[in-house]
């Protein structure tokens, strides 16, 4: 087990080296540069920029420091934001990221799992049409929408709660909701799906043959592996989640680390682009990593190796 | 025995799978009702541009933030105060004015002869057109007459669903930005769709090692995030139409290269396969009689889901500004605008956002409706 | 000898609503079971057998729907509550299905599996019910039970899974025993074991059993009293041995007649040999991810040696995995392999695609599965004609029509059928149409890949008829491969025994089926062929 954990972890190195490699030398090949945006600079004060930021070198080099950098940790420099340290971005900004997404993704998991299994051993009835219909709309409305629809009616026209900002608990619900009610949608899908595929399988029958009570045979013997598929699309999800969303974090106004990517971009901010571009997919090595740990736990014809 | 006579029994011509499919799918009332919405909003998006009464990038300074109203503008109580205001720099007493039907006239009179250009006071306004001066008795003006009529035809205008920040008719925006937003979707589809077919069916087909070095790939770029190469690539060239529906098809392909890929693997297993193969059936062949039309079906499926989530994603990027550039627009920009104006101005925000959601909607149930037709036992 | 009713159904009918309207797959039967007896229910697929006891039973699909009456020992079954049945099921009545694979859940210990019942109607401890979990896993003949307890499904055989369902079944020690085709799915030899197992609780413990098969070798030899149903009734119940030696209801004849017979004749002995393989070994690659390097060699056939000659049906027979459908496959280049190759005196060992695809007009494969095995979306035109479309492509429309029309008549269909979709077919018919697909362009070798193992017994018997006369009609040479001794012994005239890739004896075909040499062949014809019945068989295997 720890084993293949080491293994699993070692292997995601040369996939993220080769993530990080592509990505700078992407960032860098776009014209424009993180000072030629703005006002044009006096040519002396430009090239010391450039010297203090190592830009004056071949690009290689430039790649061989950056990694060298990453290495023991150092992120850099931001570029658009001077003062601070892409590093510092990240330590105030992940903190906010990483509460609203674990939030919204515990609700989705709970919520979604629920609503799921009860739509799936209600079958065809009002319960049912009631789930599946909500969760297509709950599908389809983009967060983009909601997120303002929500600001509006809940902050703008009852004023019940902060219509952006943060702070308090209050400042959490209205974006906490808004990334959940889709997760919610699609894990309680995907539950109803797998659930009624458990309950026609053969186990299951065999469970009810042996007159084992309804709660038995579909909490210990048709839900665990209903879970399974939910599972599996739990891990790149969170890992999306609680790295923030850009349009969330814009329409509500947090200061999370979903922007940085758009501004990072924009303003050719390369250190918060490539920090950015390194969180995430840790992230994403991270939750692939979790979740085959879960599904093996979950699922014992599966083997670490 | 009974059973090799049973089919003359049977009408002569088969029914085929997709014959089968076509009929499943005909008895799902949310999948034909959402074609129906399908077919009128594409109708919407071709035809109404030019069907619409305002285009859609006018710009009418009068009518900013003009709420949703079937109501034409200016409303009639609004005429006089607007004809009285134009007329203000036209130094003149102004009598009563009245409005009648789509002309409105008022008595003048000033200390000195009238100045048959004062027209031109009133005719720069929006809001009104083919300013005149007339005698009070209805005939010409004479020439050095202090007094007279000004008769100016009214301009009323109709915004059914108000206008925006810009003083931009929104219908007709809303029908152009059904318009991009579809044509991005079917177009970043299609892209995609080749893609992704040629990608996964080559890495189904030779499979080994190949195979695996070319999903290798897939999962990598996988697990960059969507956004990195969109971005970079409206940085690379700029922001246009045909740039985002690459870049969002050149995303999007990744899903539908696996399962092309999933599905080539299982149709090679299959024994209608290998039986081809032993009758020796060149391998170009066997591609294109017995994979191509069987790996359809969930392609097709997956096609449909995939215009939805396509229009989404240019829906977002317009949203956070990275896509169609004014004054061109899409439903997400529409949104965003919305978004922004939405104290004060809900309907910029949900007509964008409802016109955006049915679509969406429509397509989706169309696209389980599809699945559920072509693949009966999901049901 | 009036005994006591222990379940008695009169006038059960079971419907299903489906897209196409309500269909009844059981319409009004009655049956009578005592204690300690065993009740045969024999019926092809589609007679209504299974979907009776699953009605009793109340695990009809949600579109089911059962009415009539069903009692055991006075206490009505149809209609009554989820929470009254499952005081009866599992404890009672128990039940085990025909699919070992997945009838027990694959995410926990058979253990956990096994004690549940326990547990839930005898409220046993969890220690004592473990406890009696492994003696019945002992009493089913599960080696080192203690161990075995805590294994997941998976990591038993198919054989053992079916062991362990038994096990469960007898936990609570039922009055009625359902068994659903319960060896169905299994190799002949393990078939045997099951049953002889079945039939020896039985007589220790008393219960009794109701058997549903479509298998009449099994029912002559392991059931009291007999049922026959088609097309969801009762044509006819008798005791075993009256309704084997006067069968009054022309079904039950039909059924009876429908064992494969006769014999082939060998060709005479100066034919000469058409293909031949020499030393054929083929080996697969398993494992070997993209990390792992280790990779495993499965050998699926070693040193296989066939002739076979002109006119001559050569029977390849083994179990599953014994590496006979690999063998037919490498004969024919289809996968590939080493060793020497020939085929009409010609070297094809190293004969790549292009090389072999003259050859292969002379050369076709018939498969098991008449479902997979056609191409969904062609017509049966298409389909039959694909092959002359690549071995005569100048061949006008037309007469390839009317090779189609004719080749179709051969195998007993109408031509009309040609423009017609497999899927609108039943697996006989779906069957005739790969034979003529593959006869359309005359060759000289069939492999005939277990050609009848997918369909009813019925229809199996025409189907080998159908392919005896063609042989004889076009001088055709056969491969026939198959698991079912008694269809081989009525279509080939010499034999080879397969297991584990390996040529275990060959010869004649009477002289294996009358005299086999080795212990293999020999367990496997007193598993298929003996007569004597399981329950008075002492030994357990």
């Amino acid at each position: 087990m720890i084993v293949y954990v080491l293994r699993r972890l070692a292997s995601a190195i040369p996939t993220l080296f080769i993530i990080v490699t592509l990505a700078f030398f992407m960032i860098r090949l776009a014209p424009g540069g993180p000072f030629s945006l703005e006002r044009p600079l006096d040519p002396l004060i430009m090239q010391n920029l450039e010297r203090a930021y190592n830009f004056d070198k071949p690009l290689w080099q430039q790649y061989l420091i950056y990694i060298g950098n990453l290495l023991q940790g150092d992120l850099g420099p931001s570029f658009t934001r001077r003062d601070f340290s892409v590093g510092d971005l990240f330590r105030t900004g992940l903190p906010v990221s990483i509460a609203l997404g674990s939030l919204a993704m515990s609700i989705a998991l709970v919520v979604g799992v629920l609503l799921g299994a009860l739509a799936a051993l209600r079958q065809n009835s009002w319960v049912d049409y009631t789930v599946v219909g909500t969760a297509t709309l709950g599908i389809t409305i983009p967060t983009f929408v909601i997120a303002p629809l929500l600001s509006l009616s809940f902050g703008v026209m009852m004023g019940w709660l902060p219509a952006g900002g943060w702070g308090t608990w209050q400042h959490m619900v209205l974006p906490v909701a808004t990334l959940a009610l889709p997760q919610i949608a699609i894990v309680a899908r995907l539950t109803r799906g797998a659930t009624i595929e458990a309950l026609r399988s053969n186990h299951v029958r065999t469970a009810r043959a042996y007159g084992l009570p309804a709660r038995v045979v579909v909490g210990v013997h048709a839900l665990r592996g209903a879970i399974l598929p939910v599972v599996s699309y739990l891990g790149p999800t969170a890992a999306a989640l609680l790295t923030g969303s850009v349009v969330v974090e814009t329409i509500f106004g947090i200061p999370g680390i979903g922007r940085y990517f758009v501004q990072g971009a924009l303003g050719r901010d390369y250190t918060l682009v490539m920090g950015t571009v390194v969180v995430i997919a840790c992230f994403v090595i991270v939750f692939n990593l979790i979740v085959d740990i879960l599904y093996a736990w979950l699922d014992p014809r599966v083997r670490y190796d | 025995m009974s059973e090799t006579t049973l089919s003359t029994a049977l009408p002569p011509a088969g029914r085929s799978l997709g014959q089968d499919a076509w009929v499943r799918l005909k008895r799902n009332k949310a999948a034909v009702a959402s074609a129906i919405v399908l077919m009128l909003l594409a109708f919407a998006g071709i035809v109404g541009p030019y069907l619409a009464p305002h285009p859609y990038d006018r710009i009418y300074p009068q009518y900013v933030r003009t709420p949703a109203s079937l109501e034409a503008y200016p409303r009639k109580d609004a005429i006089a105060p607007a004809f009285m205001s134009a007329l203000e720099r036209a130094r003149v007493q102004i009598g009563e004015i009245a409005v009648s039907g789509t002309t409105v006239r008022a008595p003048i009179s000033s200390d000195a002869p009238l100045d048959p250009r004062i027209v031109r006071y009133v005719d720069r306004s929006d809001l009104f057109s083919n300013a005149r001066l007339e005698g009070l008795d209805g005939k010409a003006l004479t020439a050095g007459a202090t007094s007279g009529t000004i008769v100016a035809d009214v301009h009323r205008l109709r915004f059914l669903f108000g206008t925006d920040a810009n003083g931009r008719d929104l219908l007709s925006r809303i029908l152009i930005g059904i318009r991009i937003s579809l044509a991005i979707g079917v177009l970043a589809s299609a892209m995609s769709l080749l893609l992704g077919v040629a990608y996964g069916a080559i890495a189904g087909y030779l499979g080994g090692r190949i195979d695996n070095v070319m999903m290798r790939v897939v999962d990598i770029l996988y697990s960059l995030p969507f956004i990195f190469f969109v971005i970079l690539l409206v940085v690379f060239f700029g922001r246009n139409f045909v740039l985002i529906f690459i870049a969002i098809g050149c995303t999007e392909w990744l899903d539908m290269a696996r399962i092309v890929r999933g599905q080539t693997l299982t149709l090679k297993r299959q024994e209608y396969v290998q039986a081809a193969e032993a009758l020796g059936v060149p391998d170009a062949d066997i591609v294109r009689r017995h994979i191509i039309p069987n790996a359809l079906g969930p392609v097709v499926v997956f096609v449909t889901l995939l215009v939805p989530k396509a229009i989404l994603l240019e829906s977002l990027l317009s949203f956070l500004g990275l896509g169609v550039q004014e004054p061109l627009t899409s439903l997400g920009l529409l949104i965003a605008e919305g978004a922004s104006n939405m104290r004060g101005a809900a309907w910029l925000l949900i007509y964008p956002a409802v016109t955006l959601t049915t679509m969406l909607f429509a397509l989706n149930f169309l696209g389980d409706g599809l699945r559920d037709a072509l693949d009966p036992k999901d049901r | 000898m009036e005994k006591q009713s222990l379940l008695k159904v009169r006038n059960l009918r079971v419907e299903f609503s489906t897209n196409d309207g309500v269909v009844e797959a059981v319409k009004g039967i009655d049956l009578d079971l005592r204690s300690n007896e065993t009740v045969a229910i024999v019926g092809e697929s589609g007679s209504g057998k299974s979907q009776a006891m699953m009605a009793i039973m109340g695990l009809l699909a949600a579109n089911g729907r059962a009415s009539g009456s069903a009692s055991y020992r006075g206490q009505e079954l149809i209609g009554l509550g989820e929470s009254g049945l499952n005081r009866i099921r599992g404890s009672k009545i128990t039940m085990i299905f025909q699919e070992p694979m997945t009838s027990l859940d694959p995410l926990y210990r058979i253990g956990r599996q096994l004690v549940e019942p326990m547990v839930h109607h005898r409220g046993l401890a969890a220690r004592a019910a473990r406890a009696r979990a492994i003696e019945l896993l002992e009493l089913v003949g599960i080696p080192d039970p203690g161990r075995r307890i805590d294994s997941y499904p998976h990591e038993l055989s198919g054989g053992q899974r079916q062991r362990v369902m038994i096990a469960m079944a007898l936990a609570n020690e039922p009055d009625v025993l359902i068994a659903d085709e319960p060896t169905t799915a299994l190799d002949v030899t393990i078939q045997a074991q099951i049953l002889t197992l079945l039939a020896d609780l039985q007589s220790k413990l008393g219960m009794a059993i109701v058997f549903i098969t479509h298998d009449l070798g099994i029912v002559r030899r392991f059931a009291d009293r007999v049922y026959v149903m088609r097309a969801g009734e009762v044509v006819e119940q008798d005791h075993t041995g009256s309704l084997f030696a006067n069968p009054s209801h022309p079904y039950t004849r039909m059924l009876l007649a429908a064992q494969p017979t006769g014999r082939k004749t060998p060709p005479p002995p100066d034919s000469p040999p058409l293909l031949e393989g020499r030393d054929v070994n083929v080996t697969f690659r398993i494992g070997g991810g993209w990390f792992s390097r280790s990779v495993d060699e499965l050998r699926a056939v070693a040193n296989a040696s066939v002739s076979l000659r002109r006119g001559q049906t050569i029977g390849i027979v083994g179990e599953s995995g014994s590496g006979k459908s690999t063998l037919g496959r490498a004969l024919l280049r289809l996968v590939p392999s080493r060793g020497t190759i020939r085929f009409e005196e010609r070297d094809i060992s190293d004969a790549d695609k292009n090389h072999m695809r003259p050859l292969r007009k002379r050369l076709q494969l018939v498969f098991q599965d008449p479902f997979g095995s056609l191409s969904p979306r062609m017509t049966v035109g298409q389909i039959v004609t694909e092959g002359l479309r690549v071995h005569m492509p100048k061949m006008p429309a037309h007469e390839r029509d009317l090779r189609a029309s004719e080749v179709l008549r051969e195998v007993g269909l109408d031509p009309a059928v040609a423009n017609r979709y497999p899927h609108e077919f039943s697996g006989g018919q779906r069957q005739r149409i790969a034979i003529a697909r593959a006869m359309i362009l005359k060759p000289g070798v069939v492999v005939l890949d277990e050609p009848t193992s997918a369909l009813d017994r019925s229809v199996q018997k025409q189907i080998v008829d159908l392919l005896r006369d063609l042989q004889s009609a076009h001088g055709l040479s056969y491969l026939f491969i198959s698991h079912d001794l008694a269809v081989v012994r009525a279509m080939a005239d010499y034999i080879i025994v397969m297991r584990a890739g390996r040529l275990v004896e060959e010869g004649p075909t009477d002289a294996i089926f009358d005299s086999p040499r080795e212990d293999y062949t020999k367990s496997l014809m007193a598993a298929a062929l003996d007569g004597t019945p399981f329950r008075n068989t002492p030994a357990r295997a």
